[in-house]
């Protein structure tokens, strides 16, 4: 027990804590000492507070809300719903440039397999309908119908190379 | 019997579950599972597991909560944030220690942001007491009786403008160890501080709610 003032015991020690000793030493104290008697008090209605606000706080607790329950796991959903949201935008981030350049790919495929070779199918009939006349320049129906015709059917190239032949032939 | 299943056999015979808000069956078999596990499902987003977790701790973290917080409201949203974080960080509970000592240091913790975030603290000063607050420290002044309802709610009240005066780390010291009378090791466990600093913020808490209340004090006495 300090011969001088007594606050410091007070501010070391919780109130409820203090011993029978103590207690008598600081009584012994505040009894000449007014200022200290002061201190003591506080420290006294500080403790009957304290013990109020956690009587208090233990009664709430107790007459905790009924639907507290589903408050937390209703944000526990949502912060679930989230999170996974997040996730895909981080894939997303992540992997986006690969899967937008292998979409692309995957439609210039489709084209060239598709769209090209009908283009090129058809190409393809032009040109052989186009050698087939080549090869028959003339239809039957032609060749029936416009018979009075014959020597106009020979073209100026045809006339000179029989002129030609002849003389060739002459020599 | 021919043994066939008749319509309602499954009903009388199922376990009791209840349902969730979104029609999710509860199991109240969850109620013999051992916290490790119930962690371990929860970890794989078991919702009854977590759901169970709530249920069972709900009662000591909203102690902690009231702790820090008068207002219902605050008490409940500071609680349901330490559900959540106790989720996001269930893989750091290994069982080694109890899962309500690991909930009460991540509620601790919780509320001890919450209120450094409000940091408010407000000089407690006579001009600021309500006449009933005046009575209420002449009448505990000069007697011990046993204070009846009304004046409990008026020393609360008083008492927690008193804790609003004190940093966050402070108040908890004060109310741990003066208010439950806690020991110095158990503030330690909850808070994860050293003992040292417990006992640091204990003397200083004591000290300043003790010259606040006695500038009060003395103050009635010279009016």
């Amino acid at each position: 027990m300090p011969e001088g003032h007594i606050t410091e015991i007070l501010d070391n020690t919780p109130f409820i804590a203090l011993t029978q000793s103590e207690l008598s030493a600081i009584r012994e104290h505040t009894s000449s000492c007014s200022e200290c008697a002061n201190a003591f008090q506080a420290a006294q209605i500080s403790s009957v507070l304290l013990k109020e606000r956690i009587s208090e706080a233990a009664t709430s607790a107790a007459n905790a809300n009924p639907f507290f329950q589903t408050r937390v796991l209703a944000a526990w959903r949502e912060q679930q719903e989230q999170a996974s949201a997040w996730s895909f935008r981080r894939l997303w981030n992540t992997t986006g440039a690969i899967v937008a350049s292998m979409a692309a790919t995957t439609a210039a495929l489709a084209a060239l397999t598709f769209v090209v070779p009908v283009t090129d199918t058809n190409n393809q009939q032009t040109a052989a309908n186009q050698q087939a006349a080549a090869l028959l320049p003339y239809s039957a129906e032609t060749v029936v119908l416009e018979q009075d015709q014959g020597d106009n059917q020979l073209t100026n190239d045809q006339v000179i190379n029989a002129i030609y032949v002849d003389d060739d032939e002459g020599r | 019997m021919n043994g066939r299943v008749r319509k309602g056999d499954h009903l009388s015979k199922a376990p009791l579950c209840r349902l969730t808000p979104k029609g999710a069956l509860l199991s109240n078999s969850y109620e013999q599972t051992s916290d490790l596990e119930l962690a371990r499902q929860a970890r794989a987003e078991d919702e009854s597991a977590f759901a169970e977790i709530v249920r069972r701790y709900s009662p000591r973290v909203f102690h902690v909560a009231h702790r820090f917080f008068r207002d219902r409201g605050q008490a409940e949203e500071a609680a349901q944030e330490t559900f959540l974080k106790a989720f996001a960080q269930l893989k750091s509970f290994a069982g080694r220690g109890s899962m309500e000592g690991w909930l009460t240091r991540i509620a601790t913790n919780t509320c001890l942001n919450m209120l450094r975030s409000a940091s408010r603290r407000p000089e407690l000063i006579t001009p600021d007491l309500t006449e009933d607050e005046t009575d209420w420290l002449e009448k505990v002044s000069d007697s011990s009786e046993r204070l009846d309802a009304e004046q409990q709610v008026i020393a609360a009240d008083l008492a927690e403008r008193l804790l609003e005066t004190l940093p966050a780390e402070d108040r908890l010291a004060l109310m741990m160890i003066d208010g439950e009378g806690a020991s110095v090791n158990e503030v330690a466990a909850a808070t994860g501080w050293s003992e040292s600093k417990v006992k640091v913020r204990a003397f200083r808490a004591r000290k300043k709610a003790r010259e606040a209340l006695e500038k009060l004090i003395g103050k009635k006495y010279r009016a």
